[in-house]
């Protein structure tokens, strides 16, 4: 290990100094500046998509809370109609700040594809 | 995950679906309190004709899409505060001074 971190050590420094293009370039930032506008670095984990989908659903005026999982489906598990099912998505969309088109939001009937499509969507915060 | 385990959608249940987002999102658009306003009366409206409407009855259901495009596409403009009443004519426009 001492000597792996020697070698690192070692190995950094002629970079910095071989490269002064890059780290002009770079700026202060650095090398994160290269892909500051990628998603995938502050990028939502499932279990706080899975936690805040859920409370956008057991807070719905019609839904009895202590019914909600992770896995129920809006009309038949928890007695919703399909308008009922328009405004969760709209809910959800406003919770993660995101426009789903219609054709995607015609497909969301429940939680775990909810969750599945938020969890992979890039713009969801 | 799978199929969608809910009932398939026929073409024109999905058009009313739409025209409820559609009314939703032009409702984000207002104050808070037209808002509110503008979403408790689009959603009794739907829920009222959902009910009342016989599901065959084609001709009068594509008269209701017609006529709620017209009054979303009115409540679009910035102009427009909110909805007097659905089953008013839609040439009321603008949001009455009550």
């Amino acid at each position: 290990m001492a000597l792996r971190a020697a070698l690192l050590r070692h190995v950094r420094i002629p970079a910095q100094t071989l490269n002064p293009a890059l780290t002009l370039t770079g700026g202060k930032w650095g090398p994160p500046s290269l892909r500051w506008m990628s998603s995938h670095d502050d990028h939502l984990t499932k279990s706080e998509v899975t936690e805040r989908v859920l409370s956008v659903v057991k807070s719905f005026p019609k839904v009895d809370p202590s019914t909600v999982t992770s896995d129920v489906h809006f009309q038949k598990d928890l007695g919703l109609d399909s308008l009922d099912n328009v405004e969760i998505v709209m809910a959800l969309e406003e919770e993660f700040k995101l426009e789903i088109p219609d054709k995607e939001a015609d497909k969301i009937d429940s939680t775990n594809l909810a969750i599945e499509y938020i969890y992979n969507h890039p713009m969801a915060g | 995950m799978g199929a969608s385990r809910g009932p398939r959608l026929s073409g024109m249940q999905k058009q009313v679906l739409s025209l409820y987002r559609g009314f939703l999102r032009a409702a984000r658009a207002k104050s808070a309190e037209d808002r509110q306003q503008i979403e408790s009366l689009v959603s009794s409206e739907f829920r009222r004709n959902a009910k009342e409407v016989d599901r065959k009855n084609f001709l009068y259901i594509e008269y209701l899409l017609r006529r709620a495009k017209k009054q979303l596409d009115q409540l679009r403009s910035p102009d427009v505060v909110g909805l007097s009443a659905l089953n008013v004519s839609f040439s009321q426009t603008k949001h009455p001074t009550n």
